[in-house]
């Protein structure tokens, strides 16, 4: 039967279905994904990286200004998101069809999330530096950042480290103090900053994953490579030496070393503002703190930390005091810093490849890395030109650099690699319920076993 | 009676009163469907199917990238009754809601009566107490962390005032947190509770209080048995929007000290984000969420009837 529509009635069915569709469409979009073509050309087109680290004058001025005198047809553009809002804002962006073409990869937690999105670099990498590319770079990098079926999900731009303080040495010279390098010292050097009104150490123990890093630290004094072990789930929470780090954690609180109020405190932007401005002489940062050793990079940090004339000053490395009485100070243990990968939906993969490949494995890209101090570089050899950099205090810095960058070298053991987010907020709570006096250091570390226990893996990381 | 009043106000059309026969409203008059279609389809596809695609998260054991999550069933809703961080952010809701919504009333009942009567400058005062509720959570944030540092501006203050033995490191401690967030929570929002009784109160005939005054009654009187009656309305429309503030409460504990210190300031909405962002346990996550807005609904329901109930009495 043939209905023959009134004029309205036809105008009803054609906005009815225009409605429909568009609603049908908009829901669609919805779904992301789609084909991502080609991967069009390897040496021209528009990509776009999101990191939260490097810095975007560090990426803006030396990396994508040194990759573009080598591929000026590839115009990189670097979005920097915060380290709070990086997983808010990276998933939805790589589940959807319209995310960065160059993304930065964390070890452990990161790997977990993100390494399904990111392509296998592995061809790429092998073309750049040769079927034994593997000796050429850093083993903790491929180690980290590949899943457990052999794809290499991103690349390793360098690595870094904790174990370090580090200190405003204008100020111990100000104030006639050398670097403490153990408990009794350190309480000392911190009760003639506080007589003399300024802060002595800082950190944010509120913003509880940094807290990891000086119970590691406390753990390695006691014994080396139980950290390891226990985030491998191969020992105890509940080991003596847990509780004695815990111990030694609460000592911190109640010798005048920990500021009052550090649970108060988060170790960005607080406790990395108090130092920057020189309002605490001491805190506790790992290598990624070599950027601010610099002129430029010190200066720009100071202005961040909102001082309106910024004076740069000597900031040094020192090892972690020895707070247990064991002699045993100076490890330092670390990661791959980032690796940065590409999205294998990207529509420009080729030119994102030549990107991520020319910033991991060429001198040149390396170079830049080197010299930038963010980051130890992944390229094995490569070391900062220190002719081209320019320090707050030559002669007093560059050997401790060296040296700093010295120590890594013989290092073995990971920072984040090993644990996953939730165990990372049961050493968190671990570490405040002590602070706090909630908890005795035996039965925080209890509670820290107990978590540990119902997490899937035991703590180990697979991807 | 009412049918026949908007019938008259609202002209039937002259084709249709002419004829004498029904009216042609479905052939003649555009339908109304495909003008709110566009709505529904936006409302119906984004919150309604949202809704119904978090119940269905919820029953997941998923990290919200993982190509292949499990189906746990209602496993999530158990673990949430056996989560000793999800009943500590009710018990802080409660007591949120009860502290800020009582101090906040009272502070807005009394800054509106006092600029009712003859102050000197009223509109200075008035921006006074309004400029917090327009100035962002994000900005305010870093100000009130500095503020009650622990050598912050007001243990500084506390000392200058001889009442140093009371300074403390405020956002450090369990015990302190809490209150900080609900004291940053007053000043922010004191000054919308006071614009809505000002005009609660505009609104009240002064011949009732010229009358109430000649009758012999005092302040406190016409405060307690005109004022505050006249303005029930509005403390009713306050509640609702306190215990639906309450339940959303995020920026300000997550801000201001991420819902810690040892969890002292977890609200639901910042377990929800720290369980569902930084854990990626999206799953447990979705839960949450679907308790959160149970909690949100009951609430809502409990409020309404009790408002239905005493406006039928009244």
């Amino acid at each position: 039967m043939v209905r023959i529509l009134s004029p309205w009635r036809r105008h009803r069915a054609v906005a009815l279905a225009a409605v429909t569709g568009l609603a049908a469409i908009s829901l669609a979009a919805c779904g992301g994904g789609g084909a991502a073509g080609n991967g069009g050309s390897a040496t021209s087109g528009n990509i776009k990286w999101w990191g939260w680290t490097p810095e975007i004058n560090v990426a803006n001025n030396d990396y994508i200004k040194a990759f573009n005198k080598v591929y000026p047809n590839i115009h990189v553009t670097y979005k920097q998101l915060t380290i709070s809002g990086w997983d808010a804002g990276l998933r939805p962006a790589l589940a959807s069809s319209v995310g960065p073409d160059v993304f930065d990869i964390a070890p452990g937690a990161g790997m977990q999330q993100y390494a399904q999105y990111a392509q296998d670099l592995t061809p790429a990498v092998k073309k750049a530096l040769g079927a034994t590319w593997k000796s050429k770079v850093a083993p903790i990098g491929i180690r980290s950042l590949s899943t457990s079926s052999g794809k290499l999900a991103a690349m390793s731009v360098g690595a870094t480290f904790a174990g370090s303080l580090w200190i405003n040495q204008d100020l111990f010279d100000k104030y006639h103090l050398t670097a403490p390098t153990n408990m009794a010292q350190w309480v000392n050097v911190c009760k003639t900053f506080k007589q003399n009104g300024v802060g002595c150490f800082v950190q944010g123990a509120g913003q509880t994953a940094f807290n990891q890093d000086t119970l590691q630290s406390i753990a390695d004094e006691i014994q080396p490579g139980y950290w390891t072990k226990a985030s491998k789930g191969q020992a105890k929470w509940t080991d003596p030496t847990m509780v004695k780090a815990l111990t030694i954690w609460k000592q911190l609180f109640h010798n005048g070393i920990m500021e009052k109020g550090a649970l108060g405190v988060q170790q960005y932007p607080d406790a990395n503002n108090d130092f920057l401005s020189g309002k605490n002489a001491m805190v506790m940062m790992g290598t990624w703190y070599m950027q601010y050793s610099t002129q430029s990079g010190m200066t720009s940090a100071i202005s961040a930390a909102g001082v309106g004339n910024p004076k740069p000053f000597n900031a040094i490395a020192i090892p972690f005091p020895d707070v247990a009485g064991t002699g045993r100070t100076g490890t330092m243990y670390g990661d791959s810093d980032y690796g940065i990968a590409v999205n294998a939906k990207s529509k420009a993969r080729n030119a994102a490849t030549t990107f991520v490949t020319w910033l991991t494995t060429s001198k040149a890209g390396q170079q830049e890395v080197a010299n930038a101090l963010n980051d130890i570089p992944a390229l094995n050899g490569v070391q900062p030109q220190w002719d081209n950099v320019t320090l707050v205090n030559k002669s007093a810095q560059q050997s401790a650099l060296e040296k700093l960058v010295q120590q890594t070298t013989t290092s073995s053991e990971p920072r984040l690699s090993l644990i996953t987010s939730d165990l990372q907020q049961a050493i968190g709570v671990a570490s405040t319920t002590v602070a706090e006096g909630q908890k005795t250091p035996e039965q925080a570390a209890s509670a820290l076993q107990d978590a540990a226990d119902k997490l899937p893996n035991k703590g180990t990381t697979t991807y | 009676m009412q049918t026949d009043d908007v019938e008259l106000v609202r002209p039937r059309p002259a084709t249709a009163v002419s004829s004498g026969r029904r009216p042609a409203r479905r052939g003649s008059q555009p339908w109304g469907l495909p003008w709110i279609l566009p709505a529904l389809a936006l409302v119906v596809g984004l919150i309604y199917y949202c809704i119904g695609y978090t119940g269905y998260i919820s029953t997941l054991n998923w990290n919200g990238t993982a190509p292949d999550p499990t189906h746990v069933g209602l496993a999530n809703y158990r673990q949430i009754f056996q989560d000793p961080v999800f009943w500590d952010a009710i018990r802080h809701t409660i007591v949120f809601f009860v502290v800020t919504f009582v101090v906040q009333t009272a502070l807005g009942v009394i800054f509106a009566v006092l600029l009712h009567s003859r102050v000197k400058f009223p509109t200075i005062y008035k921006i006074i107490v309004f400029v917090p509720v327009v100035l962002a959570p994000a900005t305010m944030a870093p100000v009130f962390r500095q503020m009650f540092a622990a050598d912050g501006q007001f243990n500084w203050v506390l000392h200058h005032i001889g009442l140093g033995f009371v300074a403390q490191p405020w956002l450090a401690q369990s015990s302190t947190a809490l209150p900080v967030i609900m004291f940053i929570t007053i000043w922010q929002w004191t000054g919308l509770t006071f614009v809505l009784y000002f005009a609660a109160m505009g609104q009240i005939d002064s011949e009732i209080l010229e009358a109430a005054r000649i009758d012999g009654a005092g302040n406190l009187r016409v405060l307690r048995s005109i004022i505050w009656p006249s303005v029930r309305g509005t403390t009713v429309a306050l509640l609702m929007l306190s215990v639906i503030g309450a339940l959303k409460t995020f920026d300000v504990p997550y801000l201001v000290s991420l819902g810690g210190p040892n969890y002292a300031t977890e609200f639901l909405g910042t377990f929800i984000y720290r369980i569902s962002i930084p854990q990626a346990e999206v799953g447990y996550g979705a839960a949450l969420s679907i308790m959160l807005l149970i909690l949100a609904l009951g609430g809502a329901v409990v409020l309404g009837v009790r408002g239905t109930r005493q406006g039928r009495s009244g």
